[in-house]
């Protein structure tokens, strides 16, 4: 604690401050844990991780001793490989795609659960139910049962239906492999998403929408003046929250492509778990420089959009 | 273990009152005030809790991290045969079930930070290669307690070649891979003996067709194999493993292979699914349902399948055919083994060896063997399971070894793109030259 | 909840068809998801034939109980979710008693390096944990007090903590720097320091945030994988995540699938209604408190 304030005075850390009297004791009383903490669990391992990313290592946990040196050659030889090429245009499908299916629906959700229906917890609890149970188990779900070309999900909706394009659909094949991961990671999101979107529109005071009814705006103008405005700040976190576990992307990719990995189901954190434990049951070279590179270029582009969502919603900023 | 319930659920509760007291009205009771000052003194009481029952770990037994998952018939054999060693020998063992994921990721750190680890055991490739520099040399405590007398030659062998000369890992669980068939199908279609040659297994195949079954499945995990195994075949895997690393796309095998493949491919040999096929979709819903004939897969297959395909079902084996002028014949496969090995900084490499010589020889290897339908380590252990007793001759047979996929996975940055376009050639919609076109694309 | 029986009473008809649609469009997912969860509980009593047969709810060889006998006595399920509990319960108290303090300063005052401890965060999320755990279980297991189970399970309860910081922080910072100032204004009119116009005005004002990022970060630390399976050391600290993804494999490679939705329904079921616990006793608090922005 109380280096962590002393930190905080070397740095200037604490100038500039508005206002109030005592904010400087505060903000060093207020900030030091979550820095200290942060520092204790991430400060070495991060500033290994781009070390790392310059030299050839075998292993993650080698010594220091045993790293050689090479330079951009971690960075030069990922740019020039056509899989991990495949893998950042697969996340940044899954980020973009994903993204807006997800935050779509999410704020639909959110915005329904907020009007005032009857069964809001039960219809809350529900959607985000999916959250909560074994990502291995709903994979294998989707593979074996939904998408099945036998006697799968789908195909028995386009049957009853008599929607020949989705009976004969095959959703599992190289072609739509994509697609099929899409949907089965979508559907697990929303809930995480809603409940965000939720929670900002819950905090909206209820005398906005009395006022607003008052001077006689219907559901959807409310939603459009009030609503979407206040939740700018949400958005942002919803945003950089997508985007950080699309960047982390890994479990599903997995489950997408059993042993192997996948041309449509890779992506750059599965391409790093090759380069450090071994890809499949085959013997292949490791680098764990290599994993180190590709663990900074996502970190660098998370950075990257949290600064842009900052830059586009922080002039709107509303308060009220 | 009550005053540990206790904690935990005082801790529970107070989480609850701490959720709840949030919601109180807005300026009343300070909420988190509560939290802040409880939490740190209940962080000491929960664990402080156990702390009486909770001897140290390890101690002075022998420690084995083992690759398999507490709940395998392989963990539940292997724990049963400590038992009965321990009760013999009056030495403990700590063993810890990692399961594959926990030995692949977390033995090597845990090597590097000098964990205390004794034995350990992975597939024989892993162990020898991947950490092949944390082991001990086993060739003095092999010879003093003549251990070769009754091991399998071959995978000894195998053992000694992966170690670089010397031996390094004793194998247990031996496996082979080959194509694993139904043999009722093949009896219905009239096909008598197993092919071995190409023109034969073509012949199968439109025998099994005729007779209204699928002749071939594969899944995902699994269909590189077949690339792998007919280029081997045509070159030899040392050249298709350079191929393979060196991007040689042009070199005529690979046309060769993508041509026998669309072959098959045109004339329905295939699985209509074989595109989505996602493991374990083709050996569950297709070989082991009866609608298909062939798969080509490791000898764990009849026991990742028994259930749903049945005690009684009838599993013939052949290796990977030979086709014309190639290089290798029906001899050359990938066969292998789980390997133990002993940890170069152990103090007690005698005891472990005496652990891994009492689980890989008699009772405990026929009880692991029985168990998990593996093959038998300990020679003298004939008898084989039932449902593996046509993998034996086949076994026998073999005296080239390949690695895994014969040289198809050999580069990691190609695996996944040679799957795809694999794959579409065997459902049809990629031709032969469509495929080398794809992988000389994706070579640069 | 009284007050929401109340409204339950008088059944506003026409508001009620106002939100028609939004009805539907809610019980066409719920059904949906009704589907797919309810064929992995479908699938947890029939055989592996049926599950890849197509006849999960059909139900053809009678109802398997023996699945659930299976995976429950595999595995040692009570310990693994004990240990889970105390983690996750101790970890999220502590978050938010790190975390929100610091979102409140990070959001409110303007001070050098605010942006930079942001970025930090921020960065930190984006590094994959494999980079992050591994080098620490290095350090740490180098000091050889993992074999004490004691000392074990505070390191794992101090990492989950510190692993979720940069998360549980960045999340709040919203919730705080939407808030009006006027609040602040009128308690230092009133005389109330800082600090304590924080404890007694701001957090509680935040808590849909609060609440939120806790079942967040309970869910986080209960499927808290990677970190558990380097850092646990024995069995008697082992975390559900870990015990149900040993059952899940040991299934798999055995062809039990039925058996493997087994094992999953005795983790989730739990679980889930420890989620539905949680949530009902906080939306209750919500619903009461009336949070007036």
């Amino acid at each position: 604690m109380f280096d962590g304030a002393a930190l905080l005075h070397l740095t200037g850390i604490g100038k500039g401050v508005t206002g109030l009297k005592k904010n400087k004791t505060m903000i060093v009383v207020f900030l030091t844990p979550a820095v200290v903490m942060f520092s204790i669990i991430f400060l070495y391992p991060i500033i290994r991780t781009v070390l790392m990313s310059f030299f050839k290592i075998e292993g993650v946990t080698d010594a220091m001793s045993k790293w050689e040196f090479s330079g951009m050659a971690n960075y030069i030889k990922l740019f020039n490989t056509e899989l991990f090429r495949i893998s950042m245009w697969n996340i940044f499908r899954i980020w973009l795609f994903g993204g807006l299916i997800v935050m779509g629906l999410a704020l639909l959700f959110a915005a329904i659960l907020t009007s005032g229906i009857r069964f809001k917890n039960v219809f809350r609890a529900i959607i985000y139910m999916p959250n909560v149970v074994s990502a291995v188990a709903l994979a294998t779900m989707w593979l074996q049962y939904v998408f099945s070309p036998k006697f799968g999900l789908f195909r028995s909706i386009g049957k009853a239906l008599h929607w020949e394009w989705l009976e004969k659909f095959q959703w599992l094949d190289p072609s739509h492999l994509f697609i099929a991961l899409l949907v089965a990671y979508c559907f697990g999101m929303v809930g995480y998403h809603m409940l965000i979107f939720a929670s900002g529109i819950e905090r909206i005071g209820t005398e906005y929408y009395e006022a607003a009814t008052l001077d006689g705006a219907n559901r959807i103008q409310q939603f459009r003046y009030i609503t979407l405005p206040l939740l700018k700040g949400v958005t942002k976190t919803n945003i950089t929250m997508w985007s950080i576990s699309s960047a982390g992307f890994f479990l599903w990719s997995q489950l997408f492509s059993m042993v192997v990995s996948n041309t449509q189901t890779i992506t750059p954190v599965v391409y790093m778990y090759q380069n450090i434990f071994g890809a499949g049951n085959s013997m292949t070279e490791r680098n764990a420089g290599i994993g180190a590179a590709v663990g900074v270029l996502l970190s660098v582009c998370v950075v990257l959009i949290f600064v842009v969502c900052d830059k586009i919603f922080k002039d709107n900023d509303i308060e009220f | 273990m009550k005053k540990k319930m206790l904690s935990a659920l005082l801790c529970t509760a107070m989480v609850a009152a701490a959720l709840t007291g949030c919601g109180g009205s807005g300026d009343s009771a300070p909420a988190a005030e509560a939290p802040a000052a409880e939490a740190p003194a209940a962080e000491e009481e929960a664990p402080a809790a156990d702390a009486a029952e909770a001897p140290a770990a390890s101690g002075d037994s022998l420690v084995y991290w083992s690759m398999w998952d507490a709940a395998e018939p392989q963990a539940q054999a292997i724990s049963q045969s400590i038992e009965k060693f321990t009760a013999e020998t009056g030495i403990a063992v700590d063993v810890q079930f990692k399961g594959r994921t926990g030995i692949r990721e977390g033995l090597q750190p845990a090597l590097d930070a000098g964990t205390n680890i004794d034995l350990f055991d992975e597939d024989i490739d892993r162990v020898n290669t991947t950490w092949g520099s944390y082991l001990l040399d086993l060739e003095e405590l092999v010879k003093t307690n003549d251990y070769e007398a009754s091991a399998n030659a071959g995978l000894m062998a195998a053992c000694r070649e992966v170690g670089g000369g010397t031996l390094k890992s004793i194998p247990y669980q031996p496996n082979v891979f080959a194509y694993f068939y139904n043999i009722e199908i093949f009896e219905a279609a009239g096909v008598s003996a197993p092919p071995t040659t190409w023109a034969e297994f073509l012949d199968t195949c439109q025998k099994i067709k005729d007779a209204g079954y699928t002749p071939i499945t594969n899944d995902n995990a699994y269909i590189s194999s077949l690339f792998g195994y007919h280029m081997s075949r045509l070159i030899g895997e040392p050249a298709t493993e350079e191929v393979v690393k060196n991007g040689d796309w042009d070199n005529p095998a690979v046309l060769q292979t993508a041509q026998a493949y669309e072959e098959l491919a045109s004339k329905g040999y295939f699985s209509e699914t074989i595109e989505s096929n996602q493991w374990p979709a083709g050996q569950n819903t297709e070989l082991a349902m009866g609608t298909a004939a062939m798969y080509l897969n490791g000898s764990w297959l009849p026991n990742e399948v028994k259930d749903i395909a049945g005690e009684d079902f009838k599993w013939g084996c052949f290796s990977y055919p030979a086709v014309e002028g190639g290089v290798d014949g029906t001899e050359a496969s990938n066969y292998g083994a789980q390997v133990f090995a002993i940890n170069a900084k152990s103090t007690k490499a005698d005891q472990a060896f005496q652990l891994i010589t009492y689980l890989t020889k008699g009772e405990a290897d026929a009880l692991l063997s029985e168990m998990s339908v593996g093959i038998p380590a300990d020679s003298n252990n004939a008898e084989w399971p039932a449902l593996l007793s046509n993998v034996k001759p086949v076994m026998d047979s073999l005296s080239t070894r390949y690695p895994w996929g014969a040289g198809a996975e050999a580069n990691a940055d190609m695996t996944p793109i040679i799957i795809e376009n694999f794959t579409k050639l065997c459902g049809g919609s990629l031709d032969a030259q469509g495929f080398v076109d794809a992988l000389k694309a994706a070579g640069n | 909840m009284a007050k929401e029986k109340k409204v339950r009473e008088r059944v506003n008809w026409h508001k009620e068809l106002h939100l028609a649609p939004g009805y539907i469009i809610l019980t066409l997912w719920v059904l949906f998801t009704f589907v797919l969860l309810g064929w992995v509980v479908g699938a947890s009593f029939s055989t592996s034939k049926e599950i890849f047969s197509g006849g999960v709810f059909k139900f053809e060889t009678g109802i398997h109980l023996e699945n659930y006998a299976k995976a429950w006595n595999t595995s040692n399920v009570s310990v693994f979710f004990m240990n889970s509990l105390v983690y996750a319960s101790i970890s999220c108290v502590l978050l938010i008693v790190i975390c929100a303090p610091a979102a409140y300063v990070l959001s409110r005052f303007t001070f050098l390096g605010n942006k930079l401890i942001q970025n930090g965060f921020v960065a930190a999320m984006g590094v994959p944990a494999t980079m992050i755990v591994l080098p620490l279980f290095g350090l740490v297991a180098g000091w050889n007090i993992l074999n004490v189970s004691l000392a074990n399970r505070a390191v794992l309860i101090f990492l989950y903590v510190g692993i979720n910081v940069p998360y549980t922080t960045i999340f709040l910072l919203t919730f705080f720097s939407n808030l009006s100032r006027s609040f602040e204004e009128a308690a230092a009119i009133d005389g109330c320091p800082p600090m304590k116009t924080f404890w007694k005005i701001m957090l509680p004002m935040a808590q849909p945030g609060i609440i939120t990022v806790t079942i967040f970060n309970f869910i986080n630390v209960w499927n808290e994988y990677f970190m558990s399976l380097i850092f646990a050391n024995s069995d008697k600290v082992k975390s559900v995540a870990i015990g149900l993804y040993g059952m899940i494999n040991s299934m798999r490679y055995t062809g039990d699938y039925a058996g493997m939705f087994a094992a999953v329904v005795i983790v989730f079921l739990p679980t889930f209604i420890l989620y539905v616990f949680l949530s009902e006793k906080i939306i209750a608090g919500v619903t009461g408190g009336g949070v007036k922005g």
